[in-house]
């Protein structure tokens, strides 16, 4: 049926759909600034039209395992030379191409009913459509300047949507901290692209890789430390992270959840780029464990910002921060099994992140507020948000049978089978901190739920509807791939992260299909060694099996057994409201009384008080601050990397 | 067969709510002495509970005074049936000392049904438990009554 | 037929042993006898040792109270939610070498469905609306992340050591680990793992010292606050069948490996080793200590249980 989908025709779709979501994004702002239905049918077009180019290259990437080169203009390599821009798509690129696309999607379809109380939307369809463009560009090109073209459009139309509600407090601020410290980030990554343009001339991955192979230099080791920190900045690692947690809080929510789904996840693709196939440094124990300890710092002072946090959004933030530790965590193993995790573990960040978002969204949306001190027992009026919450908020805390569960068990134990093998402890104390990071994880979503959505209604949130149709769609749709990518993580490790890890690992692939056949071993470039991956992991379908078995079986206990046992009483017309139906207050008329999300976990925040005072001091706000610990964390992984790595 | 469990369990585990409604402290103390080691009532299955909503019988002690009325008729309705209501001591039944106090608003029958009444300023502990023990044997009767 | 034989064989497992009827009568056996030996230590009769299932059958018979404030459809399907996933446990715990639904990782499991019954509590009581019980479901859980910590130093203690370079994720190889090496008790460097993890019991299943979720004196049961009837009566069933759960672990964590050919003879074993320890554990130090306040519970367990759990874990890593 698809017959015409030839290898030689498919190896356009990735630029047609880069070009598609630009061009889109200049017709919106030309054509559809006054008309809401124009403005919303080219942004659903090129949304959708992305998503289909994308999807449609599934099968001969990912299945059939090819790589598909493109040179842009047809200018391809002279005398082993790249001299034009140039498009790879190996598994790796696909798998997180795949990711932004689902994204761009469900939230075009999100922002079109969420959007429609603010005003110039044409310029936000705009930004958003060049966002889109740049993110998927950036993950699809093989040209290393065409990615920083695509990180400086990313970071400016990031900018410009966290400050696009700007008659809000705050939103000009974080888009001012975006701003300052994402171009750190981005001129960092200038300087060491220029650095290595100066070492290889050339700006060709394939080429550059292939010309590190004989060792790094110490200007190229310097050019990898600028170019680690500026992806770090982009995926927010820990001394970069700070202005994330105001951009996601401001931004409107639909783009919060696009930051969150995929512009990090540029970051993160970036990284694995960078030191796996770029330098190809990953086989040295030192840099895997210095990306272990950037991710395991991340992951606990994410979370455990999380859990000070009075707002949604921003508390959702911090677990972003947090999730995007464990995925480089796993990456800095350099194991298969590590790799994978890390894949995994990105793409239901995507999904389970995503779906928060998206829920904290409508919740703005019907009450105007996401402020957890002001909400409260939201489940009543709007039970399907709450169903789509809940089922974020366990995949996220990984909870069985989730895909959350699945993607941190695998991280688990590639953590503990790398400190096994290698006999390192560090790995193992990694382990430790993941398991315990995940049930704070779980503590700060209880306070959500406690303080969102379960607790007493207040007054004022009595006549709160529930979420159009078109914002439920796509809560539904995530939340339906975070239960199937969880109940059938076998298939999406067999289609998805098996690909995308042995993409990764055979550097030599991906060498000799831009370069030409030969180019890999001339140059010496070897590929990693790939271990067969051993998932011991469970089999969810027969737990659910047994569960539904057991639950079955306790229905018909149920049913079958006395009718008169433990039957709901009829009110009568004695059981006043007041009394019987009433909250137990001791005694007391009930009142609204309910306990706010800030007041929860008030032993554990005791215990460690010290430490709160001390992080939270260090998220002071002041963006002065925030640049000094990006350039001092920049500083640092340049020393680590002059010590460690060369 | 469920039912006759059921019944037979509601005799054997009756748990406590306790309510003072102004009482001198007396009873209260007797109650607790009731469930320490030298009496233990455990061994019938009696438990105080912390709240109405796990209660079988509620135990009142003290005359009902105004402050503690409205009180006292919430916290009885938010008990689920079948329950019984057991008053200590000559307080809830007749005012004792405390009658025609400007403060005080009559005994306990006047805004419930009172199951069993233990008499006594203050009744024994062996008096209370029996009481108690009544009052279960009571509370399976109305959860056979309820359910017919 | 033989379709047929495998169906009965493995409903009878599901529903019979070690599943759904042998979880709940241990279960409530073991409160019993914790009861009764508790009111033993304070010189009292005590109640009978059926009292937990008369208990339960009475709440049966009760009026379930839907409160106002409750989101009706969470506050009843939490209970039931926390029972089936306890049931579903005690599946893939094997008893002495016979696990019909083991699989290579359960010890993540394990670690993993232990939280689906606390997270239903702290669902049900989040539901229901009151204050009480908002105040409730902070501490779970705040017990919840003090007692992880140890707990999960301690499996991968067991697993380090079993599994030596390998790593062995697997309750049933544990269990052939210790009927070829011996039991893990009986190595030195697990001592303080086994203490840690006799500590972490209690917690986990919230008895005395360590009930502060469920303290009826101070916030009036806590997360139980509005909870009456049938429901209440599956709640204080899954406190019951989790003293067995927690039991029968630390059983084939360290006592694993007993295999005396019959099946029926190996489940008494269990049952009779899980008494003892229900019996150290938990009426013990019910009958010795006070309630904790929360942020002294936290403390001590990411202190001193954890660092019993850790002195095993750097001896395990040592090869010890």
């Amino acid at each position: 049926m698809f017959s015409f989908l030839t290898l030689d025709f498919v190896k356009h779709f990735p630029v047609v759909a880069v070009m598609g979501l630009f061009l889109c994004a200049f017709l919106v702002e030309i054509f559809g600034s006054k008309n809401k239905i124009i403005r919303n049918t080219i942004t659903l077009i090129a949304a959708f039209g992305a998503f289909a180019l994308i999807t449609a290259l599934i099968k001969p990437v990912l299945i059939d395992g090819n790589i598909l080169a493109y040179w842009m203009g047809n200018w391809e390599p002279v005398e082993g030379y790249a001299i034009g821009i140039g498009y790879e798509i190996d598994a790796l690129n696909m798998f997180f191409a795949l990711l932004v696309v689902t994204t761009i999607l469900l939230a075009a379809i999100y922002s079109i009913k969420y959007m429609a109380r603010d005003h110039h939307l044409g310029h936000y369809y705009t930004l958003f459509l060049m966002l889109s463009g740049s993110v998927l560009g950036l993950v699809l090109t093989g040209d290393i300047f065409n990615m920083f073209v695509m990180i400086e459009i990313m970071t400016f139309a990031s900018v410009a949507l966290t400050a696009f509600r700007n008659n809000k407090n705050g939103a000009l601020e974080a888009g001012f901290k975006y701003l300052i410290v994402g171009s750190i980030g981005s001129s960092m990554t200038l300087a060491g692209i220029a650095l290595l343009y100066a070492q290889c001339h050339t700006l060709n991955m394939a080429q550059i890789s292939a010309a590190l192979a004989n060792g790094l230099t110490p200007t190229t080791v310097l050019a990898f430390a600028l170019m680690f920190a500026g992806f770090g900045v982009k995926s927010y690692l820990v001394p970069f992270h700070a202005p994330a947690a105001d951009a996601y809080m401001t931004a409107p929510t639909s783009i919060s959840m696009v930051f969150s789904g995929m512009v990090n996840k540029a970051g993160v693709y970036g990284m694995i780029r960078l030191v796996y196939i770029i330098f190809r440094a990953m086989d040295l124990p030192a840099l895997q464990l210095m990306l272990a300890t950037f991710g395991t710092v991340t992951m606990f002072v994410g979370v455990t910002m999380a859990l000070a946090q009075h707002d949604f959004k921003r508390l959702l933030a911090f677990h972003s921060i947090s999730q995007i530790g464990y995925v480089i965590t796993a990456i800095g193993l350099a194991t298969v099994l590590g790799l994978e995790a890390g894949l995994f573990h990105a793409m239901n960040h995507t999904l389970f992140k995503g779906l928060l978002f998206l829920t904290a969204g409508a919740v703005l949306y019907a009450t105007g507020t996401t402020d957890l001190d002001k909400l409260g027992g939201l489940a009543k009026k709007m039970p399907k948000t709450a169903i789509c919450f809940l089922i974020g908020a366990f995949s996220i805390s990984g909870l069985p049978p989730f895909n959350g569960f699945a993607s941190k068990w695998m991280i688990y134990q590639a953590t503990y089978q790398k400190a096994a093998e290698t006999g390192n402890f560090a790995y193992a104390f990694v382990t430790i901190v993941a398991l315990v990071v995940s049930v704070m994880t779980l503590a700060s979503f209880i306070k959500v739920t406690q303080a969102v959505f379960f607790g007493q209604l207040p007054k004022h949130l009595e006549d709160t509807k529930e979420v159009p149709l078109s914002m439920r769609v796509p809560m539904w749709i995530m939340s339906a791939l975070c239960i199937l990518s969880g109940v059938f993580y076998g298939f999406v490790e067999k289609f998805l992260l098996a690909p995308a890890a042995k993409a990764v690992l055979s550097v030599t692939n991906y060498i000799d299909k831009m370069m030409g056949e030969g180019t890999a071993a001339a140059a010496g470039v070897v590929d990693y060694a790939a271990n067969d991956v051993v998932l011991t992991l469970w089999n969810p379908v027969l737990w659910l099996v047994l569960f539904a078995i057991v639950l079955i079986a306790v229905c018909i206990v149920i049913l079958t057994g006395d009718k008169t046992r433990g039957r709901v009483l009829a009110k009568t017309e004695t059981d006043s409201e007041d009394g019987k139906y009433a909250t137990f207050f001791g005694g007391e008329q009930s009142t609204h009384s309910h306990v706010a999300g800030s007041d929860l976990f008030w032993g554990f925040k005791h215990d460690f008080k010290g430490y709160f005072k001390f992080i939270q001091g260090m998220h002071s706000g002041v963006v002065n601050d925030y640049a000094l610990y990006a350039v001092v964390g920049a500083a640092l992984i340049t020393v680590l990397m002059f010590v460690f790595v060369h | 067969m469920f039912k006759k469990i059921i019944t037979k369990s509601m005799a054997k585990s009756p748990w406590i709510y306790h309510i003072n409604t102004g009482s001198c402290n007396g009873c209260d103390i007797e109650l607790v002495a009731v469930l320490t080691p030298r009496y233990d009532a455990e061994r019938f299955g009696f438990k105080l509970a912390g709240t109405p909503r796990h209660a079988d019988i509620v135990v009142v002690s003290g005359p009902i005074t105004s402050q503690s009325k409205e009180r006292l008729i919430r916290t009885l309705e938010q008990v689920p049936e079948p329950k019984c209501v057991v008053s200590i001591g000559s307080c809830p039944r007749s005012c004792n000392v405390f009658k025609g106090s400007y403060s005080v608003e009559g005994p306990l029958e006047n805004y419930t049904h009172v199951d069993v009444s233990i008499a006594g300023c203050t009744p024994k502990p062996e008096a209370i438990i029996e009481g108690l023990a009544k009052a279960a044997e009571i509370l399976a009767e109305k959860r056979e009554a309820m359910y017919k | 037929m033989e379709t047929i034989v495998t169906i009965l064989t493995n409903a009878w497992s599901v529903l019979v042993f070690p599943g759904l009827l042998f979880a709940v009568v241990v279960g409530l056996l073991l409160a019993g006898i914790d009861r009764k030996i508790l009111a033993r230590m304070q010189k009292r009769k005590g109640p009978p040792i059926l009292q937990p299932t008369y208990d339960f059958f009475k709440l049966m018979g009760k009026e379930t109270i839907i409160p106002h404030a409750a989101n009706r459809k969470a506050f009843l399907i939490a209970p039931v939610l926390g029972f089936v996933s306890l049931v579903v446990l005690m599946l893939f715990i094997p008893v002495f070498g016979y696990s019909p639904f083991s699989t290579n990782g359960d010890l993540i499991i394990v670690l993993y469905l232990l939280t689906i019954p606390a997270v239903a509590l702290i669902v049900g009581g989040s539901a229901s609306g009151s204050p009480y019980a908002g105040i409730g479901i902070s501490r779970e859980m705040v017990t919840m992340m003090a007692y992880e910590l140890p707990l999960v130093v301690v499996l991968l203690t067991v697993a380090k050591k079993v599994g030596g370079e390998s790593l062995v994720f697997s309750l049933g190889e544990i269990g052939d680990w210790q009927a070829a090496n011996g039991l893990l008790i009986s190595h030195w460097a697990l001592i303080p793992a086994a203490i840690a993890m006799l500590l972490v019991i209690p917690a986990e299943v919230g008895t005395q010292p360590f009930d502060v979720a469920e303290a009826e004196t101070e916030i009036c049961e806590g997360t139980l606050v509005e909870y009456s009837g049938a429901p209440l009566a599956v709640f204080k069933l899954n406190t019951a069948i989790k003293m067995f759960v927690m039991t029968s672990l630390f059983t084939v964590l360290f006592f694993g490996g007993i295999d005396t050919g019959y099946i029926a003879l190996n489940a008494v074993i269990l049952v009779a080793i899980c008494s003892v320890l229900t019996v150290v554990c938990m009426t013990l130090a019910h009958a010795i200590c006070a309630r904790l306040k929360i942020e002294h519970l936290f403390k001590f367990y990411w202190t001193v249980v954890t660092a019993l759990a850790a002195i095993s874990l750097i001896l395990v890593w040592l090869g010890l």
